[in-house]
């Protein structure tokens, strides 16, 4: 009963009510606008929600979260812009849907998934917190390692008609995530010794400049082509779609709870493994996908807002942030007087109920928000190129100087905008070079990690590999979906079926 | 998979620079550790530039042996990269280059003018207002609303809104 | 929303010809930018986050806090160094930048800033799994020693607060630890909870509540005196009295404006910080994160700077990682 109480309370409170739907609409906003980050938008919030009582700046900050993961899917889908790094999966099915005139159909049905998603994570972070978040501290280095095999495998599925040129972006895209200071031994990799250079090259320039900069130049080719006029008379989607569509986005969503829990992981690359799962799972999809497949858009979708109940996780139960996100709500806390760790949930139960209530309430306001102002929004991608052309590029500058205050980010946005769409030009896709710079740190730290640990001793790394039940459990998924993705396995299925 | 098609004008070219790229990486790569250890800062490097150049090799072996598209290296300018591309190119650059100095708002101001203006071609009026009006929600948004401090070159904005601060009180 | 907007560009272009070259008879007549070292989120950027808005209401001004993250801090150190010394823009950074001329990272310490306010100092401790046989800081090193190899012990890269910490451990008894590098001490104490590390120095803030709550154990104290937070442990000067010549040191948390900044900013701003720090909300906080209140300026903030130099830089550098000898740049052993 202490419970529902708790979980209440920012329903029934007036000021706390309107606090989540604000931030929702502004999180909205800011998690479609390229370069602003809800990491970014929740600490400028902890100074200016200073001095205000902690349950009115939680809600709007929970807002901001939950609007945020959903919002960076507007542009992905309108503009082929990912707002964030957890909707660049979705712009692979999402973009080609605006492109054929279903912008409004993708972002109605994108918010509907979205939500179930996420409400797939409130629900686990409500009924299972401390055996995911044991389960989650489970992992050991190598099984990041794994997890980030698993994820760039996803290689395969990106690479259009042309593997190896697929394989050399994947590559290309590990690589520029080792720029820099080696976050382990402050060695300097590829920096020529430029300080600029220390802090490696951001994801998000590389983002942005890869996937909006290359397509505004690219769309270029097609200024004298009218623009697609976009059906809106059916946005909220079909009863049949959603319930065909179920249990996939369930899937996901488990995947993004997991994901979202592990402190090493967060919300992209929780989209991107539920993007290849989608990929792997579906027979037939009515329209491939990467030409707008509706699995495609759904599956990321689904996850990433999943990811956020998952990262509340190990916060509330034990104090370790689940992404950058929650990391910064730990501060958040603390200035609030709060002690966030362990024993957060003993000192200030109230907290675990309301924080899940409130996020169950943000959700809702997600729906609401999502599904109003599609027409408008749709609209955009009707704006004349010629007007709308300059104002993605200006976006892209701007946002890639917003996410850290500077100028060298704005050049590398615009050299990956170049080189991007040569890339395109010459039948490289630009999903695995994205996909690389994700996991490159991932599987750089984690494996040097576990070899250290087994004292560079690659026997003892797979002894200890195998004889790790949930290490196995990983390692023979990585080769079963190798097996089945090469040609051996296509040749060997011929012969059976002969 | 799909039937081959002929390869674009430069592609093989192209392939030839993402090889040299590929092999300088590897070169560099080397050179942060060595092969030292399995655990050396240089070597994930290693093994992703040893992959970029494994497979830009097999990627320029393919395309020598695709035909070429009928035209010559002429059709490059049409249709890979045609002076529309380029001169955008070009445009937002230079963008880039004074937007530290002369600040966003100068610079962003004349990059929007200048390329609707090429771009949309309805007379200079309604490339000015258009300009204005996206550049002060641009601004509202970042500057005012979530306090990125844009580049302010030669305006100095701080001082502007201290006086128009004072000037409310 | 357009016109009032073009009514305010109107103003400004009048006030463009109105402004008259600044004077600092009433600093600050604007807004102050504050550029914070670390990540948000991070301890640096928590603490910086929770102190100024008390320093703005003495201001009346804002301090736009943003995040200028890499190279170890020292991106944001060269760009407050990069802007005029008006007292405009602050540097709110952690105790890395002691270290940079050593490291050979930068040329630039806090020697080449005005400190306005050290405003506390966290506590290094050794923490480890709780299922590590050992409870204390010699049955640790016995069985390090008995073990050679076998003890996986975090670190947070050199010049780093572990990294320091294990070169003064070093210089009293030699061990063969395996050191397993994290890019912070956030992920490096959650890998101690999983079981990939055993032992890792950390500092007390950020280990605390999972002491208390039992999810880790404290095995030694680097300070000279015990702790309130940490009942029954002794310092580590008990077992290892060498240590005595390093101690008291810890990481830290300052505000800073380029040298030559006019004296009339300066003063202006270390007052409002030394309001600020004393803010009774604000002293509750780092208490209970295990901090220890400074609130220190001038002459004082200076020496104690000045001594963690020292004694870091000869520490590293005793320890064979420093790229450059403290000697070249006159920092004297401490």
């Amino acid at each position: 009963m202490e419970a529902l109480n708790y979980f209440a309370t920012s329903w029934t409170s007036l000021d706390l009510l309107a606090l989540t739907a604000l931030g929702t609409f502004l999180g909205v906003y800011i998690g479609a606008i390229p370069g602003l980050s809800v990491t970014m938008a929740v600490s400028i919030l902890i100074s200016f929600t200073f001095s205000w009582d902690v349950n009115n700046a939680l809600c709007l900050m929970v807002g901001i979260f939950m609007g945020g993961v959903y919002g960076g899917s507007r542009t992905a889908i309108l503009l082929n812009i990912p707002g964030a790094p957890s909707a660049i999966a979705t712009a692979l099915d999402g973009y080609p849907m605006a492109l054929k005139g279903e912008a409004g159909e993708a972002i109605g049905l994108s918010t509907v998934m979205s939500v179930i998603g996420g409400f797939v994570g409130i629900i686990v972070l409500a009924l299972a917190a401390p055996v995911v978040s044991e389960f989650a501290l489970k992992f050991q280095p190598r099984d990041y390692l794994m997890l980030g095999i698993l994820g760039i495998m996803l290689v395969g599925s990106l690479s259009g008609n042309n593997l190896t040129k697929g394989v050399f972006a994947g590559a290309f895209g590990m690589l520029i995530g080792t720029v820099g200071l080696d976050p382990l031994t402050a060695e300097e990799r590829f920096t020529f010794g430029v300080v600029e250079l220390w802090n490696g090259i951001n994801p998000i320039a590389v983002m942005i400049g890869l996937f909006g900069v290359s397509e505004a130049l690219t769309q270029l080719h097609y200024m004298n082509k009218a623009a697609i006029k976009q059906k809106i008379d059916r946005i909220i989607p079909r009863w049949a779609d959603v319930k065909k569509y179920l249990p996939l986005s369930l899937q996901t969503s488990s995947i993004g709870v997991i994901v979202g829990a592990l402190p090493g992981t967060g919300g992209d690359i929780a989209a991107l493994l539920a993007y290849d799962h989608a990929k792997r799972v579906t027979k037939n999809p009515e329209v491939p996908f990467g030409q707008g497949a509706k699995e495609g858009l759904i599956a990321p979708e689904a996850a990433n807002n999943a990811a956020v109940g998952g990262a509340y996780i190990p916060m509330l139960t034990l104090g370790i942030p689940g992404d950058a996100v929650t990391a910064v709500f730990l501060g958040a806390l603390f200035i609030h007087g709060l002690n966030p760790g362990p024993l957060l949930l003993t000192e200030n139960p109230q907290m675990f109920w309301f924080t899940v209530g409130n996020l169950a309430l943000a959700n809702i306001f997600v729906l609401i928000f999502g599904l109003t102002g599609i027409k408008l929004f749709s609209k955009i991608v009707e704006c004349p190129k010629g007007i709308l052309i300059p104002l993605i590029l200006l976006l892209s500058v701007v946002g890639a100087y917003a996410i850290n205050n500077s100028i060298a980010d704005i050049w590398w946005m615009l050299g990956f905008g170049v080189i991007g769409y040569f890339m395109k030009q010459y039948d490289y896709q630009v999903g695995p070079v994205i996909l690389g710079v994700i996991l490159s740190r991932l599987m750089d730290e984690n494996w040097r990690r576990s070899i250290i640990s087994e004292r560079e001793s690659l026997p003892d790394f797979f002894i200890n590999l195998l004889s790790s039940p949930l290490s196995l459990v990983l390692f023979i998924s990585i080769l079963l979906i190798f097996i089945s993705q090469t040609p051996i396995w296509a040749r060997a299925k011929a012969m059976v079926f002969k | 998979m799909t039937a081959i098609h002929a390869k674009k004008p430069g592609e093989t070219l192209f392939g030839f620079l993402v090889l040299t790229f590929s092999l300088f990486l590897f070169w560099q790569s080397y050179e942060i550790s060595g092969f030292t250890a399995l655990s050396s800062p240089g070597a994930f490097p290693l093994a992703a530039s040893g992959i970029m150049v494994f497979a830009s090799c097999i990627n320029l072996l393919k395309d020598i042996r695709r035909p070429a598209e009928v035209g010559g290296f002429e059709v490059f300018w049409s249709k890979v990269l045609p002076p529309i591309v380029s001169i955008m190119i070009a445009i937002i650059f230079t963008f880039g280059i004074i937007l530290d100095t002369l600040g966003f708002i100068i610079s962003a101001l004349l990059f929007l003018i200048i390329s609707i203006q090429f771009l949309h071609q309805k007379g200079l009026v309604r490339s000015v207002l258009l300009s204005l009006l996206s550049l002060i929600v641009i601004y509202i948004v970042f500057r005012l609303v979530f306090s990125v401090i844009l580049p302010e070159g030669i305006i100095p904005e701080r001082e502007i809104m201290a006086w128009i601060g004072s000037l409310l009180n | 929303m357009g016109v009032v907007m073009n009514k305010r560009l109107i103003c400004a272009l009048a006030a463009l010809s109105i402004i008259a070259a600044p004077a600092f008879a009433e600093f600050p007549k604007k807004d102050i930018q504050g550029v914070i070292q670390w990540g948000a989120g991070g301890s640096t950027d928590t603490v910086m986050r929770s102190v100024t808005p008390h320093a703005e209401k003495e201001l009346g001004v804002d301090i736009v806090m943003t995040n200028r993250t890499g190279g170890v801090g020292a991106i944001a150190t060269k760009f407050v160094y990069a802007k005029k010394a008006d007292g405009y823009t602050l540097l709110m950074g952690a105790e890395n930048p002691q270290m940079y001329k050593t490291l050979g990272l930068a040329n630039l310490d806090y020697g080449d800033f005005t400190p306005i306010n050290i405003l506390a100092r966290g506590i290094p401790i050794f923490v480890a799994n709780n299922d590590a046989p050992f409870n204390n800081m010699k049955e640790f090193t016995e069985y390090a020693k008995a073990n050679p190899g076998m003890v996986k012990v975090g670190s947070t890269g050199p010049g780093g607060l572990t990294s320091i910490v294990l070169a003064m451990l070093d210089s009293q008894v030699k061990l063969d630890l395996t050191n397993i590098p994290y890019n912070g001490d956030g992920p490096a104490l959650t890998a101690l909870q999983s079981g990939a590390l055993d032992v890792m120095p950390a500092v007390l803030g950020a280990a605390i509540e999972h002491v208390k709550a039992g999810r880790m154990k404290v095995i030694g104290l680097v300070d000279v005196k015990t702790n309130d937070l940490l009942p029954g442990v002794s310092p580590i000067t008990e077992d290892f009295p060498g240590f005595s010549s390093f101690l008291p040191w810890g990481p830290f948390f300052g505000v800073f404006v380029k040298n030559d900044t006019p004296k009339a900013a300066v003063d202006k701003l270390v007052a409002a910080y030394h309001t600020a720090a004393q803010n009774p909300d604000f002293i509750d906080l780092m208490n209970k994160r295990g901090f220890s209140i400074m609130n220190v300026a001038g002459p004082e903030a200076e020496k104690f700077l000045n001594t963690y130099r020292s004694v870091s830089s000869w520490i590293v550098h005793d320890a064979g990682f420093s790229k450059k000898s403290p000697e070249e740049f006159g920092i004297p052993r401490p």
